[in-house]
């Protein structure tokens, strides 16, 4: 028994390994987003403890002070350390994203597999009311109704994660649909499963493959969204160091160039969701090779 | 393609969206339910009395069961009444339709613009694919995927306002020095060329070129990306490479393919048009514009939720018609869509 887990465990390793050369050397692309991704995560978990400055505390001595040796991305208008602040806001960037996202794949991804399984009028009523999701602008969506539902974290969460569920429904049904009428599921009907056990055992796994591309792309989504949330004063607010927040408090003194409050906190943003993007088409053009070899 | 024809299809495409709109209707009327924002309080005041707040629940129908206050608001929405604002009391739909063409314009030369980049680059990254000028455009077209619109914005002003002094200040669609011209079409620009004021033209001017360069930005990056995908197709499809062995000149290829990439273009460019608002609202906001966008968000800023219905409904009603135009205009470029 032991013989057998020790020398699985270097070949699991082994294996991840493997794979993960793999993939960067299939694309770049991916790659670098990896890299960014990795360095984002380090300083979510590693960062706040190693800057040591409490990111609400306002030195009122210094308010709106320049970047400095004292203060490397300057303070903003209640005298708190931005560099402390962008440092703290990596983590409700990852704690709103991530959640949402498993939001998302926790509701389209069985809504997808149904409605591509069973298909009928089911199917028929959920394309009809996402198509007439699709007609509004996400983003005004999500602010009317997170201000209409109150601007908790919760709230914004789920709103982000319910209002982008629609993308997983419609990858994983195309997927289904193109399965429906394989082999593999003609055998698992005839042996006698259960119909939960067709979806969620045997369509699953082989389903999920499109979606795993997309999650990349939606978590970019989701980081933005949030900001823009927090931007306009819907979602959560000052002087918490959310990244948009950070952005609302210093868009007024863009024009008198106390440029270091907002434009901090913006660099951060898109390099977080830069990464994201890059990731993701990145894994886009390796589960769709087609994608990329095509052309001549 | 007869007139009749065309009138049928139109027709059909408009019997189409009915339940859409409906949909639509309904996503809107139960945005206001779900928050349990009371808007007779808002309405009322502070000094009302039990009478005075029973008087106005009644006449707003919010005692009535649910079902009834939706057949309620489709009622008035037939007959164009969206409601008044529950903070200035004034009627949204004037509100918003005095504002509509502010937007449209934005909104018009914002996607123009971003177009006008977009599929060209798109195009040659296809043609070109695997070289330097395509993975420098996929990066670019990456990173216009990730900068927030309204940080952008922020850092438009911040470089050509403050530090070079190039632009104005980002306060609104006319310079407070110049005289507005008469209102025509809404636009400060038109009007001003119109009525011949080239002093409010060129004021108008200056102020519509950052907004507009923002949008264009944004609107550019998915636009090139996809252009490049359906261009790529084209490019492997059998009739191309056919061409391509027949000896056809390169620049023939690229009108053929051009031919072809443009009906999946036009379609993703009026899908695209939905998000764009949204953008375009975020951009009136830093830019104090004053049109249909900076009016609903500063009302989801308020809670003044009856303005945030009237505004997320015309929006979604925006696409709709963008989304028929396009589907003419599919139909006008190619015939044979028509038939399906």
């Amino acid at each position: 028994m032991t013989m057998v887990v020790t020398s699985a465990t270097p070949s699991r390793v082994e294996r991840i390994v493997n794979r993960v050369i793999g993939v960067s050397r299939r694309s770049v692309v991916a790659s670098i987003g990896v890299v960014i991704l990795s360095a984002f995560a380090l300083i979510a978990i590693f960062g706040p403890a190693l800057v040591g400055v409490d990111p609400v505390h306002p030195y009122l001595d210094a308010i709106l002070a320049p970047p400095s040796g004292r203060f490397w991305f300057g303070t903003d208008g209640n005298g708190m350390d931005v560099f402390s602040r962008v440092i703290y806001g990596t983590r409700f960037a990852f704690g709103i994203a991530l959640p949402a996202v498993a939001v998302s794949l926790l509701i389209g991804v069985p809504i997808g597999l149904v409605c591509g399984y069973i298909g009928g009028t089911i199917d028929e009523i959920t394309m009809r009311v996402m198509d007439a999701v699709r007609i509004f602008p996400t983003i005004i969506l999500a602010l009317a109704v997170v201000a209409a539902a109150g601007p908790s974290l919760i709230n914004v969460v789920l709103v982000i994660g319910i209002l982008d569920a629609p993308v997983f429904v419609r990858v994983v049904r195309a997927e289904v649909l193109a399965l429906r009428s394989s082999t593999l599921v003609e055998s698992a009907v005839a042996a006698g499963n259960p119909t939960w056990r067709i979806l969620f055992v045997h369509l699953l796994p082989n389903a999920i493959q499109g979606a795993t591309a997309q999650v990349a792309v939606r978590a970019a989504w989701a980081v933005r969204i949030s900001a823009t949330l927090a931007f306009l004063g819907v979602g959560i607010q000052p002087p918490t160091p959310e990244w948009g927040a950070m952005i609302r408090q210093g868009a007024e003194l863009m024009s008198g160039g106390q440029w270091w409050v907002a434009v901090f906190p913006g660099c951060a943003l898109i390099l977080l969701v830069f990464g994201f993007n890059l990731l993701g088409d990145g894994l886009q053009d390796i589960l769709d090779p087609r994608r990329k070899v095509s052309a001549r | 393609m007869s007139g009749s024809s065309f009138l049928r299809f139109l027709l059909r495409r408009v019997f189409l969206t009915l339940p859409l709109l409906l949909g639509v209707v309904f996503v809107t009327f139960m945005l206001v339910r779900i928050g349990g924002h009371d808007p007779v309080a808002l309405l009322a005041g502070p000094t009302a009395t039990g009478p005075q707040i029973e008087a106005i629940t009644r006449e707003l129908g919010l005692d009535q069961p649910l079902w009834k206050q939706f057949a309620l608001y489709l009622a008035h929405l037939l007959q164009g009444d969206i409601g008044q604002s529950w903070v200035s009391g004034r009627p949204v739909l004037q509100e918003i339709g005095d504002r509509l063409p502010i937007t449209a314009e934005l909104l018009f030369w914002g996607i123009g613009f971003g177009a006008l980049i977009g599929i060209p680059v798109g195009l040659r990254a296809a043609k070109d694919h695997g070289s330097l000028f395509d993975h420098v455009s996929r990066v670019v077209s990456l990173l216009g995927f990730s900068i927030p619109t309204y940080w952008l914005g922020l850092a438009a002003l911040l470089i050509f306002f403050y530090l070079l002094g190039w632009a104005p200040p980002g306060m609104g669609r006319i310079s407070l020095m110049a005289i507005p011209p008469p209102r025509i079409t809404g636009s400060y620009l038109i009007d001003g060329l119109l009525t011949l004021n080239w002093e409010a033209a060129r004021s108008a001017f200056a102020q519509l070129v950052l907004p507009v360069v923002c949008i264009a930005i944004v609107a550019a990056a998915p636009i090139i990306k996809q252009t490049r995908a359906i261009a790529l197709e084209v490019w492997s499809s059998d009739y191309v490479r056919y061409a391509q062995a027949s000896g056809l000149n390169s620049g023939m290829l690229r009108k053929l393919v051009l031919r072809n990439s443009l009906v999946p273009v036009t379609t993703f460019i009026g899908t695209e048009v939905t998000g764009l608002i949204g953008t375009t609202s975020l951009i009136e906001y830093v830019f104090a514009w004053g049109g249909v966008g900076q009016y609903g968000l500063n009302a989801i800023i308020q809670g003044d939720f009856s303005v945030v219905q009237g505004y997320v409904l015309t929006l979604a009603l925006f696409s709709v018609i963008v989304f028929l135009i396009v589907d003419i205009a599919v139909m006008w470029l190619e015939p044979r869509a028509a038939m399906r």
